[in-house]
């Protein structure tokens, strides 16, 4: 290794200012500032989000884009593939009203039926069209979702943050009681509050909830137990910080990413629990549509009508991908041990 | 530890009771018949199976003898099935369910823990993207379309495996991969977030400053420290699997005991209902107690509230 | 501590690659298995059921799972044939029949339980004394016997009054060994049918008594009689159950098929998939959604189910439903052709009647009971429909009228449920129906305590006779449960029970006359459409036979191409 030489003229005494040894060199951001400028640099997170908002937008405007109503049933017309005017003149897109038959034979329904109509996503076995019914759909999926992984996040955070930090008998006593909640099978407790109050999707999210929280509640408080002997939680508490500030100070930014990954959890779970109730005959009053009903309907015809399954899936699945990717992004950024 | 499990042992038999107790009472409240012809009999027919069933006597009298069969081990007698014990259908339904839940565990988490690990350590590259792809995949489809395209493709198109039933392993492949999709898509997630949390922490910069090899800093170091949120969930994960999927139960025509339970639930069943929710409950706190001692095998900061004293 | 973690990893390690170690292995049994099929022999074939077998005790079984497997391995004093026709089972001959009508004499043939002892008539006497007898308290006992066999009903009443019975005050008498006598309320025409039905089948009194709580609950504590026994069968969880030919059956020589093996798969589609690969010969009955897909393939089997779907119309609640027109306005408002056709898409037809079509035929003429009526009894009208429904408006002095609809538990009961709520809303202003999904027992619970507007409900018969449907909307009677009362009516259906019980022709024309006050003048139900069951039957199997009421299927007369 060659090494330059070093020559006395090169150093300079330096300016030694007392004013200028408190400035901050970085911008002065808070907490969440701080997050938010980390989420902007993850492209996936951001992309989601984008992907997030305009499914929002279209489970809000989509059914009203088209001239059928959610319930507007022809059975003549039932059992369409898409057809969308344009794309249908390009082949190898699936919008062209062709269907194939078990023996590989292929036609056209629109043709075979006699009909004029665009129906963009198909029709199903009542004549519906599925484009409407899908937003439709979406909606109610995501308000069921939110609203359940809300307040089980609520909930169980609380629970789960108290039992772990105050710990010995309490927690010993908070813990046994999730145990009873949980060792009740949530369908009978579900069966029981749809019969109590009148079915919709009221009852479904509360039915939902009720058992929902304890999951939430049993991961934060093993976080908590893990956190609350860490070392700079003993710091806090020797210098003299109250239980409150330890818990919304140092623990809740902790276990922001372990909160935020369970919520995301909730969602699919809520979804797909509803699909299940749909499933044993407990689930949305018809003719009210969700994405787990319409999967369930679309499954059965499978392999006649493969796009009145596939279609609710992609969105199925295009919700909880961009949900996870958000919410990886989010737990990277509220991690107050990866600022730089 | 030998107080402390006494002590957690107690807690048990409570809250086995409370819950024996509950159910008990939310079967008096629940509505619905558990005659299923009941259409087609008279009121005179009628009172007649209320009355062999006990189901006329005053709740308190029914309550103590239904806890009286309990001390004896006795469950009970199921409504659907002509003079079969409780305990003889927990017994034969458990066993297909148990095994494919144990499979599906195993095979679920193995899996998951390792594109958990890998993920984290390729954190936000094209690998990351794709493992969180598959477990947002094996989260997002329904199970039962899961089970079903498999059961298409795999079984009726390939007819690499067979479709339905449960006579022997071969039977067990399609319905493990459809229901170990759920604890593989949630190990990873929750490994991949604590792995990336551990590998900041200091002990871990120190083990990669003493020239500690890729291999043993993930597996050896890290990943012991990630597991505890995992195990936490996965704890009671066991127990659902174990005591089956109604949903791939159905649709692979495994004799299991999901399939049992949602069925009695839907036809009032009392002692059925009662009889596997007691089971459940039970093989839940178990497996709440080996989770709280596994705490303390996986993260030796975590001390039992016994060790204290 | 350290050695229990590192065994942990090495045993998860050990069962994953034993667990391996077993696909692989499993691969070539797989081969060997398929390998051995095509030279198997040939008398085998394997079946699907929806449910495993929930009793074998005759008296006590109630589903019909239970039925049909008593129908193949038991035998009542008669059975149905592959053309419906009612042939003997262990009665020999036909039966001497008093004067009135009222007692049935039969002599037994020699045959034997699978123990060796010889049925007897005292065999019936004993089964059939258990079915009444409310200690038992039988599901189905009492609603078979109930007003037709003597003694029956008063059993049941002084049980359920906690007084004294005596079980010998049934009419049903062992004159000796081979000779049975039975004793009816009133005649009944179709009584020879009613035999072939599990529930009036045998038993042996020692081997019950011996087995006592453990009778019937596995394969070896059954007797058998029939053309089968169950010689695989590890009791009600069990999925999977295997029939062997009954070498001691008196009828040996008609029984080619050797061996049937059933297995428990609920899914339609998973059944059809394994249809497909060959792991069964015959499957369940298929849901509508799985149909179109074997439209004319030649495996596909279709029949006429005679079980009707109907709305039922509650009169009890709803002062709306108590009004004939608006209840003539729902019947017509639903358009049944665009639902059969579009919606079920399984073979099933429109229903414009309350007795089903091709289901009984006059002993005397050979005529379908249908040709009476014909099945245009209250059909599909929308104008008729809004003519009504103003009436009725008028009548209830209202411009709007709120129902609740309590669905039914078929696979297809949510998109009838959107349909028909889609129908009335559509061609019926100033309606708005509620649809309540529940589950099962809470739909049977209020039904029972008719809390409900409209009920899609299914019937489907139990004997051969239009009087399982006639007298279903009896005052009062059993199943009625939705307020329906009509004097004419009611009077009609006790005159073919009673006074026209022995003249066929005048009978059925009574229960023609019946079914026309029940739907145009009254409009009591509004019918919907009559199911069609659809099965995959392999090209290999012979003489598959199916029936109409009571046990779904017979393999008596079964044989492999």
């Amino acid at each position: 290794m060659s090494q330059e030489k070093i020559a006395k003229e090169m150093f300079l005494p330096a300016e030694v200012d007392a004013t200028k040894s408190e400035e901050i060199s970085k911008p002065s951001l808070n907490y969440w500032q701080d997050a938010w400028l980390r989420v902007k640099k993850n492209k996936g997170a951001i992309v989601s989000m984008v992907i997030l908002v305009l499914l929002t937008i279209m489970a809000l405007v989509g059914p009203l884009l088209t001239n059928y109503g959610i319930d507007q049933q022809n059975i003549k017309h039932n059992n369409l593939p898409p057809r969308i005017p344009v794309l249908e003149k390009v082949s190898w897109l699936p919008f062209d009203g062709e269907l194939t038959r078990k023996n590989g034979d292929v036609y056209n329904a629109y043709e075979m039926k006699n009909v004029d109509n665009y129906y963009w996503l198909g029709t199903d076995s009542l004549g519906r069209d599925i484009f409407t019914r899908l937003w439709k759909g979406t909606q109610v999926s995501l308000y069921i979702a939110f609203l359940a992984a809300a307040i089980d996040m609520v909930i169980g955070v609380l629970y789960g943050a108290i039992s772990g930090f105050v710990g010995g008998r309490t927690d010993n006593f908070m813990q046994r009681i999730t145990e009873i909640l949980v060792g009740i099978p949530n369908l009978i407790v579900v069966i029981l509050m749809i019969i109590v109050m009148d079915p919709g999707i009221l009852s479904i999210t509360i039915a939902l909830t009720i058992t929902g929280w304890v999951g939430m509640a049993r991961v934060i408080r093993a976080q908590v137990l893990k956190l609350k002997n860490q070392e700079y939680v003993l710091a806090a508490r020797t210098l003299g910080l109250s239980n409150g500030k330890i818990i919304s100070k140092h623990l809740v930014p902790n276990l922001a990413g372990v909160i935020i990954i369970n919520t995301m959890f909730t969602i699919p779970n809520a979804i797909f629990f509803e699909a299940f109730l749909s499933f044993i005959g407990l689930g949305l009053q018809p003719p009210l549509a969700s994405l787990g009903t319409l999967i369930d309907d679309g499954f059965k015809v499978l392999q006649l009508y493969p796009y009145q399954m596939i279609i609710p899936a992609i969105v199925i699945s295009l919700i909880m991908i961009c949900f996870n990717m958000v919410a990886d992004g989010l737990r990277d950024a509220l991690d107050p041990k990866m600022r730089d | 530890m030998a107080k402390y499990l006494t002590q957690r042992f107690v807690y048990m038999v409570i809250t086995l009771f409370l819950i024996a107790s509950l159910t008990f009472f939310l079967m008096k409240i629940i509505p619905g018949t558990p005659f299923s012809n009941a259409s087609k009999l008279s009121e005179a027919q009628l009172s007649i199976m209320i009355d062999k069933y006990g189901l006329d006597e005053p709740v308190p009298v029914q309550y103590a003898n239904y806890l009286l069969n309990l001390l004896k081990g006795d469950l009970g007698v199921s409504f659907q099935f002509n003079n079969v014990g409780v305990t003889d259908i927990i017994v034969n339904s458990l066993g297909p369910s148990a095994t494919l839940g144990a499979l599906a565990i195993l095979f679920g988490t193995f899996f998951g823990i390792i594109l958990g690990v890998i993920s984290a350590l390729k954190q936000n590259t094209w690998v990351d993207y794709s493992s969180t792809f598959i477990a947002v995949l094996g989260k997002s489809i329904p199970s039962f379309v899961f089970a079903g395209l498999l059961q298409y493709y795999v079984g009726v198109k390939l007819g690499w495996f067979p479709v339905a039933f449960w006579r022997g392993p071969e039977y067990m492949v399609l319905p493990t991969i459809a229901l170990a999709m759920f604890p593989l898509a949630t190990a990873s997630r929750f490994v991949r977030t604590e792995m990336i949390e551990v590998m900041e922490s200091d002990y871990i910069t120190l083990a990669k400053a003493k020239g500690a090899s890729w291999f043993e800093i993930a597996f050896k170091h890290a990943l012991r420290n990630a597991l505890i949120p995992v195990v936490t969930v996965l704890g009671p994960l066991v127990v659902s699997l174990m005591t089956g999927s109604l949903v791939i139960e159905k649709i692979f025509g495994i004799p299991g005991i999901g399939e049992q339970f949602v069925k009695s639930i839907t036809i009032n069943d009392y002692p059925v209902i009662m009889g596997t929710t007691l089971l459940f409950a039970a093989l839940f706190v178990v497996v709440i107690l080996i989770v709280d001692l596994l705490y303390g095998v996986i993260d030796p900061r975590i001390r039992l509230a016994g060790g204290k004293k | 501590m350290k050695k229990s973690k590192y065994f942990l990893l090495l045993s998860l390690m050990l069962v994953i690659s034993s667990f391996l170690a077993a696909c692989g292995g499993g691969d070539d049994a797989g081969k060997d298995k398929e390998g051995a099929d095509n030279t198997a022999a040939v008398q085998e074939l394997k079946m699907l059921e929806s449910t495993a077998i929930p009793s074998m005790d005759s008296v006590m079984a109630q589903d019909t799972v239970s039925f049909t497997t008593l129908n193949n391995v038991n035998e009542g004093l008669y059975r149905l044939d592959p053309n419906q026709e009612v042939v003997e089972g262990v009665a020999d001959g036909e039966p001497t029949i008093s004067e009135d009508g009222t007692v049935y004499t039969f002599k037994l043939k020699d045959a034997k339980w699978s123990n060796g002892e010889p049925v007897t008539a005292n065999d019936f006497v004993y089964a059939w004394q258990r079915a009444i007898d409310p200690e038992n308290a039988s599901p189905y006992g009492p609603y078979m016997m109930d007003g037709k066999i003597k003694g029956a009903a008063e059993i049941t009443a002084a049980a359920a009054e906690k007084k004294e019975y005596d079980l010998s005050t049934l009419g049903v008498k062992a004159v000796d060994d081979k000779t049975l006598e039975v004793t009816l309320e009133r005649p009944i025409p179709y009584f020879k049918s009613l035999m072939a039905f599990p529930t009036f089948y045998p038993q042996n009194q020692k081997f019950v008594e011996e087995q006592g709580e453990n009778f019937g609950l596995k394969a070896e504590n059954v007797l058998y009689n029939g053309p089968f026994v169950l010689s695989e069968w590890d009791g009600s969880t069990d999925e999977e159950w295997v029939y062997a030919k009954n070498t001691e059956y008196w009828d040996a020589d008609t029984v080619k098929l050797e061996k049937l093996t059933w297995n428990v798969l609920k899914e339609s589609q998973a059944a059809a998939n394994a249809f497909e690969t060959g792991e069964v010969d015959i499957t369940g009955k298929l849901s509508s959604d799985v149909v179109p897909q074997y439209e004319g393939d030649e495996r596909l089997l279709n029949w006429l189910e005679p079980t009707i779907f109907w709305l039922k119309m509650n009169q009890k609640n709803n002062p709306a439903l108590k009004n004939v027109n608006i209840r003539k306005a729902i019947a017509q408002a639903i358009n049944k052709q665009d639902f059969v056709d579009g919606v079920l898409a399984n073979g099933s037809i429109v229903a414009n009647y309350a007795v089903p079509n091709e289901f009984v035929k006059n002993d005397e003429t050979g005529e379908d009971f249908r040709s009476i009526n014909g099945n245009e009894l209250l059909p599909y009208n929308v104008d008729e429909a809004k003519k009504s429904w103003e009436a009725g408006l008028a009548e209830l002095g209202t411009d709007s009228v709120e129902v609740r609809y309590l669905g039914d538990d078929t696979e297809s009961a949510k998109k009838a449920a959107e349909y028909v709520k889609n129908q009335l809303e559509t061609n019926l202003p100033g309606i708005k129906v509620t649809v309540e999904s529940v589950p099962f027992s809470v739909r049977l619970d209020r039904e029972n305590a008719q809390d409900y507007d409209l009920q899609m409900a299914g019937w489907g018969p139990d004997y051969l006779d239009p009087m399982t449907f006639s007298d279903l909307w009896l005052t009062g009677g059993g199943n009625n449960k939705m307020d329906y009362s009509n004097e004419k009516y009611d009077q009609l259906v006790k005159d073919a029970q009673t006074t026209l019980a022995q003249s066929p022709v005048e009978r059925y024309e009574a229960l023609a006359e019946a079914e026309k006050i029940l739907l145009e003048e009254d409009a009591a139900i509004a019918p919907l459409y009559q199911r069609s069951s659809n099965l995959l039957v392999s090209e290999k199997v012979e003489n598959f036979t199916y029936h109409l009421v009571g046990p779904e299927y017979s393999f008596k007369w079964t044989s492999v191409k």
